[in-house]
């Protein structure tokens, strides 16, 4: 199992993390860098200061941003893929539009969409949506023609085709392009949660390190990177249920 | 009964036209075995491809007991040159593929001609395997169980067997002799080797250079004979072949 796999190498990792990160506090010995058992000690009392509150709300506004960018990307991708005309009318935007830092949009979003929960889900959507269209539009095009003849020669229908091979084509490009996306919607979490909001784990974060609570503060970056593996985790578990015909190249 | 009246095909790749087959006419009696001969790209995966509803676009007739040629309205079982199996569905799955597209609800006594052609086959044993894990003579295997499992009404082979290495080779084209005595089934396919066309064509179809037409049409004695080179006859028959072969690819 690739991902039991992966929650070992993960333990281990964090075991030796852990190790080096109480060595260099341990020499430092300075209140900015606490040891780690005291970060974890100390986590068991913000659960009851609704750290959790905080995961839920960031969790929250991931999930609503991967799901527009995925149901709207993935109808873009595809209708660029299929269709002449769309392509056409959307390759050039989507190309001039890719390597813009979507970060930097960030105010504009806020002035167009307010400070609250719309403004911070546009932002991961935006950033998230041009690399979903890419990879299912390049995944598409890249299914060979030789692909459908078996299905064509059966009389499939249009649907029947895209059940039994459009989506199957598309499925690993798009679970390795949402392993990428993971990371980078993380972070723009992160960024956007710095304004306008008392909730999310980024506003826990960047609250805790201007109050000085350096306990705090650790804990909530240790949450965010848990959060983040966890994500990660669960599209290994996805992919190893859903692409078990591709040759495990990964590891 | 196979109908082919003046069919005549043309690819346009980059708006120039480029004739790659035809015209021929040709008659295909039911339970009949066709092999057609001819030099590499002189169309005969074209004419294959109009006959399993790949090529729509071409001049002429071809009609299938009576009715144009339509992969909606006949069960065509159509064998590509790569076997066509879906890499991201088992061979049990694979096999399935036909009635699963045929919309045919999948009954008890399908389940029994499936269980029975894939153990005759010989491919029981790797039914939840995928395609990646398979032999090229395991995938021809599959790829003649699943046409052989919707009974089609025309089974076209395209090079069935000249991806294989010689000894599979044979035990592929025994195995598939085996099938047709007991389903009869009218069966087109191509090869570049008269070996093969003498060993598994009832009649043999000399084609000439691109674009391909019908040089001469052979009525085989030899068909399904045991021990081909210990006869005679196959040296005779294969020189004239080889005669044929020659001053029709000349032209
Ligand atoms: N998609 C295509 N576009 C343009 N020309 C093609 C295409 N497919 C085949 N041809 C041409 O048509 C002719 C017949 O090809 P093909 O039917 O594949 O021959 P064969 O199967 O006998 O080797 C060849 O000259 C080939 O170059
Ligand atoms: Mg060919």
């Amino acid at each position: 199992m690739k991902s039991l796999r992966k929650i070992k190498t993960f333990l281990q990792g964090f075991i030796l993390f852990n190790i080096l990160w109480y060595i260099i506090a341990s020499i430092i010995s300075m209140k900015v860098l606490p040891k780690p058992t005291d970060v974890y000690l100390n986590m068991n009392h913000l659960y009851g200061k609704s750290l959790y509150i905080h995961v839920l709300v960031s969790l929250y506004r991931i999930f609503s941003g991967l799901g527009i960018a995925l149901i709207l990307g993935i109808s873009i991708g595809l209708i660029m893929a299929y269709s002449n005309l769309g392509s056409k009318l959307l390759n050039p935007l989507v190309y001039f539009t890719y390597p813009i830092p979507k970060t930097a949009l960030l105010p504009v979003v806020m002035l167009l969409f307010g400070l609250g929960n719309s403004s911070k889900i546009i932002l991961i959507v935006f950033i998230l949506v041009f690399q979903v269209i890419v990879a299912v539009k390049d995944a598409v095009l890249n299914i060979s023609p030789e692909t459908y003849h078996p299905l064509t020669s059966l009389g499939a229908s249009k649907l029947q085709v895209f059940i039994n091979i459009t989506v199957p084509a598309i499925l690993p490009a798009l679970l390795t392009n949402l392993r990428l996306s993971i990371g980078t919607a993380l972070s723009i979490l992160f960024f956007s949660e710095g304004y306008g909001t008392q909730y999310g784990i980024g506003y826990y974060i960047l609250d805790s390190w201007m109050r000085i609570d350096y306990m705090a503060m650790y804990a909530g970056i240790v949450v965010i990177s848990l959060l983040g593996f966890a994500l990660f985790i669960l599209i290994d578990i996805i992919e190893e249920t859903l692409c078990k015909w591709k040759a495990t190249s990964t590891n | 009964m196979l109908e082919i009246d003046e069919l005549s095909v043309s690819y346009l790749p980059d708006k120039k036209a480029v004739h790659a087959l035809g015209p021929i006419s040709l008659k295909v009696d039911s339970s009949d075995i066709y092999a057609l001969i001819g030099p590499s790209g002189c169309g005969k995966s074209t004419l294959l491809h109009v006959l399993s509803g790949i090529i729509k676009d071409y001049q002429g007739q071809v009609t299938l007991n009576g009715k144009k040629i339509n992969p909606k309205k006949h069960d065509i079982g159509f064998i590509p040159q790569n076997f066509g199996l879906l890499a991201w569905k088992t061979v049990y799955k694979n096999c399935l593929l036909s009635l699963r597209i045929k919309e045919k609800a999948i009954t008890s006594s399908h389940i029994e001609r499936i269980d029975y052609i894939m153990d005759k086959l010989n491919i029981t044993s790797l039914r939840d395997r995928y395609p990646r894990e398979l032999s090229g003579g395991q995938k021809q295997r599959a790829a003649i169980a699943r046409s052989f499992i919707m009974s089609p009404d025309l089974l076209l082979m395209d090079e069935p067997f000249s991806a294989l290495d010689a000894l599979t080779r044979e035990e592929a084209q025994e195995l598939f002799v085996d099938m047709w005595n007991q389903y009869k089934t009218t069966t087109v396919f191509s090869t570049h080797s008269i070996e093969e066309a003498i060993y598994m064509g009832k009649k043999i179809v000399i084609m000439s250079h691109c674009p391909g037409t019908i040089v001469e049409i052979i009525d085989n004695p030899l068909f399904n004979t045991k021990n081909l080179r210990e006869h005679n006859e196959f040296h005779k028959l294969s020189a004239h072949l080889r005669n044929v072969v020659k001053k029709g690819w000349k032209l």
